[in-house]
């Protein structure tokens, strides 16, 4: 059977491209697409490199069959900054020097922002439980759990500011003054 | 060299491709791996991802699992709490999200603990074929499969009563590793003693085996250490270790006993 012709959703804009038979979706996403965040590290599901979120779920793109997921949505480490603005998640990392040698950090960030997303508030226990089907070759765990319990609390955070802001606004019909510009912004953004 | 993906979008199709030699594929854990190593033995897969097979359904205390449900979806269940700690000790998060029920019968010990735990429950195993559908008992499926051109549809299971399952891994970390000893039970007692007991076993044999000796061994007595230590080592009888990255056959009969034990009393 000839490649065929497979449409997805990536970072929220509609892409068609060819796979032959048996292509993951990993490939396609770096071969097809030209996204080279997720990595191939041993394509067989057990280091999480290549991790990406598949319709909201982290998934291990290495062994999904790109063909049967025609029309699904998926999101790279790619579409994870918004107007070039790191989130929090890739801030936490960066400024807690979680990246070390970096080649993992693309699957810890996918599967952070999957955790958070169904998760802001989670303990170091299920932040490990989260992450554990990503491997760090540096070892360097201690430094990746800590930017995550980072990027919640700073989300959280953001979370808050924004909810005080629409209340302000809900309230006095204006948003003028809320408590800390910019992440307010930055919070409204990432929901909207 | 794979040469065609199907992804056939109804059962009756499905089992066509499967007739026709296609190899089934429920969540690509296992099949993916193999096309990525060059490994897997047929030029065609057949996705079940679009069957419409999905879902978990429970009445009272019946409970029917779609074949393409994943563990995530077990594990997310709030009639099926009992799987969770079952469901949690398998892979990881990210790979519970596309591993699926039906698949996890179909993986090669010491991976499958799901498949131990439907062992346990003496599961029923849903199969389609090009003659119609049947249902066949889970340890005849995991001993034999399923006929060519066959598809695992479902699993249905009754939900033990309160206090009466019971499930243990050792693995070498707390989580993402396979099973040195899995062990998976449902124990009913009445007047201080156990009047039935389905104990199965995963990581001491090529597939899920039963302690049918350890089982005998529980009947009429209290769930004590003593017993079940007696019951531990009578399981002996009833596995076929292997060596593997994990542990030696030698390591694995070793700690058989302290590990069933420890299924009950922790």
């Amino acid at each position: 059977m000839a490649s065929q012709v497979v449409n997805l959703r990536v970072n929220e804009r509609s892409r068609e491209f060819l796979a032959a038979p048996g292509t993951p979706l990993l490939s396609s996403l770096r071969d097809a697409l030209g996204l080279m965040a997720a990595k191939r590290g041993c394509a067989q599901g057990s280091c999480g490199t290549c991790t990406v979120l598949l319709d909201g779920r982290p998934v291990m793109s290495c062994l999904v069959a790109v063909e049967t997921v025609d029309g699904a949505s998926v999101r790279t480490l790619e579409g994870v900054a918004r107007g070039g603005d790191l989130d929090e998640v890739q801030s936490a990392f960066l400024e807690g020097f979680a990246t070390q040698c970096g080649f993992c950090t693309a699957g810890m960030i996918m599967t952070a922002e999957a955790l958070l997303d169904r998760n802001p508030d989670p303990t170091r226990a299920e932040v490990v439980e989260a992450i554990s089907g990503n491997v760090c070759r540096c070892t360097g765990y201690g430094p990746i759990v800590d930017a995550i319990l980072d990027a919640a609390a700073r989300r959280r955070k953001e979370d808050a500011a924004a909810r005080r802001k629409e209340d302000i606004a809900a309230r006095w019909g204006t948003a003028d003054i809320a408590a800390t510009p910019g992440t307010a912004d930055a919070a409204a953004r990432r929901r909207s | 060299m794979i040469t065609a993906v199907r992804t056939p979008e109804s059962v009756a199709d499905a089992v066509g491709h499967a007739a026709a030699g296609g190899r089934l594929m429920g969540g690509g854990t296992v099949v993916m791996a193999q096309v990525n190593s060059g490994s897997l033995g047929s030029p065609e897969i057949v996705s079940l991802r679009r069957a419409g097979l999905g879902g978990i359904g429970v009445d009272g205390a019946l409970a029917r699992v779609g074949a393409t449900a994943t563990l995530t979806e077990v594990e997310e269940s709030p009639e099926l709490a009992f799987l969770r700690d079952a469901v949690r000790s398998v892979a990881s998060p990210t790979i519970r999200n596309q591993a699926t029920v039906g698949g996890n019968l179909f993986v090669p010990q010491p991976y499958g603990d799901l498949a131990v735990c439907l062992l346990a429950l003496d599961a029923t195993v849903e199969v389609a074929g090009p003659d119609g559908s049947r249902g066949a008992p889970v340890d005849v499926v995991l001993a034999n499969g399923v006929a060519p051109g066959e598809v695992v549809t479902a699993v249905r299971l009754a939900v033990p009563a309160p206090g009466t399952w019971f499930y243990r891994k050792a693995m070498r970390r707390k989580l993402n590793s396979a099973a040195i000893v899995a062990v998976a039970a449902v124990v009913e007692t009445g007047g201080g003693v156990v009047t039935s007991a389905r104990i199965a076993l995963g990581g001491v044999a090529p597939r899920p085996v039963r302690a049918a000796s350890a089982e005998r061994v529980l009947i009429g007595r209290p769930l004590e250490t003593d017993v079940l230590d007696e019951a531990g080592r009578a399981a002996r009888a009833d596995i076929a270790p292997f060596d593997d990255a994990y542990a030696s056959a030698w390591y694995r009969t070793r700690v058989l006993p302290v590990h069933l034990r420890r299924a009950f009393l922790g």
